[in-house]
């Protein structure tokens, strides 16, 4: 008997002696480590070129056409014809990919100017027999407000804000300001019915871990008739891919109107530059009096569309900050109990891909599930892109989030930028996140301050 | 026995010594170091270079206008001169492009490459009145250095006054106005005395900055930039005409400035981990050899080397990526072997010694 207690004695003071041994648990491990929002493929740089970090791991190879993605990223283009990178316009929105993407990241809702990053879609009704949306004549789907010296561009895109003043009840004022769109400057008269699509430019890191998503693991979210009536319905936006012909699901772009990275990219190409590529072949004012009939199409090569599709491929995601703050925690816990997270989907696991072990099997923290959701009517742009109605937009990602300020000062939300703040951003919500804007509005003043500070460390 | 009791007291302390668990060893407190380097970047460097580039930039405005009214040889040459010494002073602020020169993209709107001949000649042959709120208005790749490099310089690097058309001449004018407008609101943006001013985001890191949430991460955005100019120069600007073997793919083509404008930006990686331009500041240096004196050897010979070898290569860089290979070559691989010694030793150097 003695021999006995002696023996679980030794045993017991073993086991208490190495629990006590055992440092503080830093992370939970259901979340493996939620510092790493991109995985394996996670920066730890949280300054202005947090957005701008290669893969991991890349073969020299593989970092050499990184690199060639970057330079082009950043090349201005100039009119045709040009010793080199000639092709731009003759209408366009911007001169390069980082006039819009400024460090990777987000640009400024204005138009028409060199630093704009605000596009604005147009479409007429009806779909076509993809549900895409019907160009305007002489319009296409998309106006290009600049031009080439003696071309003409399409319209002149005017923003007007009007301002509303609401508040918190502990007496803490938000300000919201509502963007009025209209064109002026027409080309030519437009004659059939027409709605218009504000889209600021998103910022690029981390879309290759997106995109290796399965899709099976994104629809599991879907609830086209909220079936657990919970009001959130969430549905998967099915797009026309003009590389494979054929239907996909789409993932990128504020409707996830775009299946894959590389048709994201030629359309960037092509529709804010007005750059021609083996998938878009014809310039975008195909049609009009003044398209170029210059025989030097395409006018990027296949090698540099697909270096830049690797680029924006293979950037990392920033690190989340102070995950182990008791306020950070407190934010989380109301993140959760505010039902954000139900959209905003906090973690994936990507598909094994053998061809690519960067983006393979990562476990990620995206906080976005790319279905497409009703946010309302203050959001809405009443105008449908494929299975996307006139309110819904695809859950923005919120990695990398608090470092918008960071990486581009000063910081814009939403899909047109019009909220200046997080608050802003989070109080434009409405329609299924009516729910999860109300919870927010009745929190004390600490714990909604402990919500935007989680925010922060996104 | 007073002896015993002696004895046995020595050895008493000896023995609670030798039970001392580890040695506590005390880590240096940098912090005020840490923080007179931010404020000397600011103050000693950043600022002085900006006011530096408005000041040539107006000297070269005075000279513009005045040969626009009478445009004769003597002030052409000056000119180009000025041009020169404006964007030597430019250059080395490149090793440095974070904050409004890139909020506010100050830098695509005076430094934009390449020119688009194109619309450059469209622009001349229209009639629009070329004032200075047009320029404005128009795509960077019509305004700023390159634009007024080749309307002084010409494409063989050898124009008249004669040489200008009306046009030309008129364009010129708001062109340097334009630039000079521009260089003004890049100085403003670090003058301290300004509301807003950047140079409160840099020594307030960590410290109630909105801009940088610690010390740590204002270091990392110096190194960044330091290694950036380090990539662009070593595989853009130097690596572009070089492998296509094509003068046309230099920047600085009219002026045959290129070399000048790449040993200006390591110069400028030099200024920013000394903080030396017209006064010196405690840099980054002090920090790394109070604790790291091989790094800091290190770093300094690697800049050293890599300034040192652009005067093996001809000057006019259009020229050298024909028969220089060589030299061209070692002087990318000196500043790529920087490049790497920054953005690995000296970003970990930051990431374990700078603590907030």
């Amino acid at each position: 008997m003695m021999k006995k207690f002696f023996f679980g004695a030794v045993i017991f003071s073993f086991i208490f002696g190495l629990s006590r041994c055992r440092k503080a648990e830093l992370f939970p491990e259901d979340d493996f480590d939620e510092r790493l929002s991109g995985g394996s493929q996670t920066t730890f740089d949280f300054t202005a070129q947090a957005f701008s970090h290669a893969f991991a791991g890349l073969s020299g190879y593989d970092e050499g056409i990184h690199d060639l993605g970057d330079a082009h990223f950043e090349q201005s283009f100039v009119t045709a014809p040009a010793m080199f990178f000639g092709g731009l316009g003759p209408a366009y929105n911007n001169t390069s990919c980082v006039s819009c993407h400024h460090n990777d990241g987000k640009g400024v809702p204005n138009a028409g100017f060199a630093e704009s990053s605000l596009l604005m879609r147009i479409s007429t009704d009806g779909t076509d027999e993809h549900g895409g949306s019907i160009a305007v004549p002489g319009y296409g789907t998309q106006i290009q407000d600049k031009s080439v010296l003696g071309k003409f561009k399409e319209a002149t895109v005017n923003i007007n804000y009007s301002y509303q003043t609401f508040t918190f009840p502990d007496g803490e004022a938000y300000e919201l300001r509502t963007p009025v769109y209209t064109l002026t400057d027409l080309h030519i008269p437009i004659s059939v019915p027409y709605t218009l699509s504000p889209r600021l430019a998103p910022p690029v890191f981390g879309l290759g871990l997106l995109e290796n998503i399965s899709e099976m693991d994104i629809i599991a979210n879907a609830d086209l008739s909220d079936s657990n009536n919970d009001g959130i319905s969430g549905k998967p936006n099915y797009v026309w891919d003009p590389v494979q012909s054929k239907m996909m699901l789409g993932r990128f772009g504020h409707k996830s109107n775009t299946a894959t990275i590389l048709t994201q990219v030629a359309a960037a190409y092509n529709n804010d530059m007005g750059i021609t590529s083996s998938v878009f072949q014809n310039e975008t004012t195909h049609g009009q009096s003044q398209t170029d009939l210059l025989a030097d199409d395409p006018e990027v090569p296949d090698s540099i569309l697909h270096a830049v599709k690797f680029y924006v491929q293979t950037l990392q995601v920033p690190a989340r900050r102070n995950v182990n703050s008791a306020e950070v925690i407190r934010g989380k816990q109301l993140f959760d109990q505010a039902k954000c997270g139900v959209c905003h989907t906090p973690t994936f696991r990507t598909s094994v891909n053998v061809a690519f072990p960067a983006m393979s099997n990562q476990l990620i923290h995206p906080y976005t599930d790319l279905l497409v959701h009703d946010m309302g009517s203050g959001l809405a742009d009443n105008r449908s892109d494929y299975r996307a109605d006139g309110n819904e937009w695809r859950t923005a990602p919120l990695w990398g989030i608090g470092l918008y300020e960071t990486v581009n000062y000063p910081a814009y939300y939403l899909h047109d930028g019009r909220a200046r703040t997080l608050v802003e951003a989070v109080m434009w919500h409405d329609g299924e996140a009516r729910s999860s804007v109300d919870f927010v509005k009745q929190l004390s003043t600490s714990d909604r301050k402990a919500l935007f500070v989680f925010l922060k460390s996104l | 026995m007073k002896h015993t009791f002696l004895t046995l007291a020595i050895i008493s302390i000896l023995f609670s010594s030798g039970c001392k668990k580890e040695e506590v060893v005390t880590e240096p407190n940098n912090s005020q170091l840490e923080q007179d380097i931010l404020n000397d970047f600011a103050s000693d460097l950043v600022y002085p270079n900006y006011s530096e580039i408005y000041t040539r930039s107006n000297s070269m405005n005075a000279l513009v206008q005045s040969f626009v009214t009478n445009p004769d040889e003597p002030t052409l040459e000056l000119i180009r001169q000025a041009w020169k010494s404006t964007r030597s002073q430019w250059e080395l602020s490149e090793s440095y492009l974070f904050g409004p020169v890139d909020d506010f993209s100050y830098d695509p709107m005076m430094d934009t490459w390449p020119i688009n001949h194109v619309d450059l000649d469209s622009l001349l042959s229209t009639t629009d009145a070329l004032t200075p709120a047009y320029i404005a208005t128009l795509p960077t790749s019509l305004k700023g250095f390159h634009p007024i490099e080749y309307l002084i310089f010409g494409l063989s690097g050898t124009r008249s006054a004669g040489d200008f058309t009306a046009r030309e001449l008129e364009y010129l004018s708001s062109l340097s106005t334009d630039l000079n407008s521009i260089t003004l609101s890049l100085k403003n943006s670090w003058d301290p005395a300004q509301p807003g001013n950047f140079s409160v985001q840099l020594k307030t890191a960590g410290n109630g900055s909105n801009r940088f949430a610690s010390r740590k991460d204002a270091f990392i955005t110096i190194v960044n930039a330091m290694a950036g100019i380090c990539d662009e120069v070593a595989n853009g600007k130097m690596e572009d005409p070089l492998i296509a073997q094509d003068s046309l793919l230099e920047e600085s083509q009219f002026s045959h400035n290129s070399l000048e404008d790449f040993t200006n930006n390591i110069r400028g990686v030099r200024n920013s981990y000394l903080c030396t331009f017209t006064t010196d500041g405690k840099g980054l240096n002090e920090l790394v050899a109070s604790m790291n004196i091989s790094l800091d050897n290190s770093i300094r010979s690697k800049i050293e080397a890599a300034i040192n070898s652009f005067s093996a290569i001809d000057p006019n860089y259009g020229r050298a990526i024909y028969y220089q290979q060589v030299q061209i070559m070692n002087t990318q691989s000196l500043i790529n072997d920087l490049k790497s010694t920054l953005e690995t030793d000296l970003i970990d150097f930051i990431q374990t010694n700078v603590k907030d």
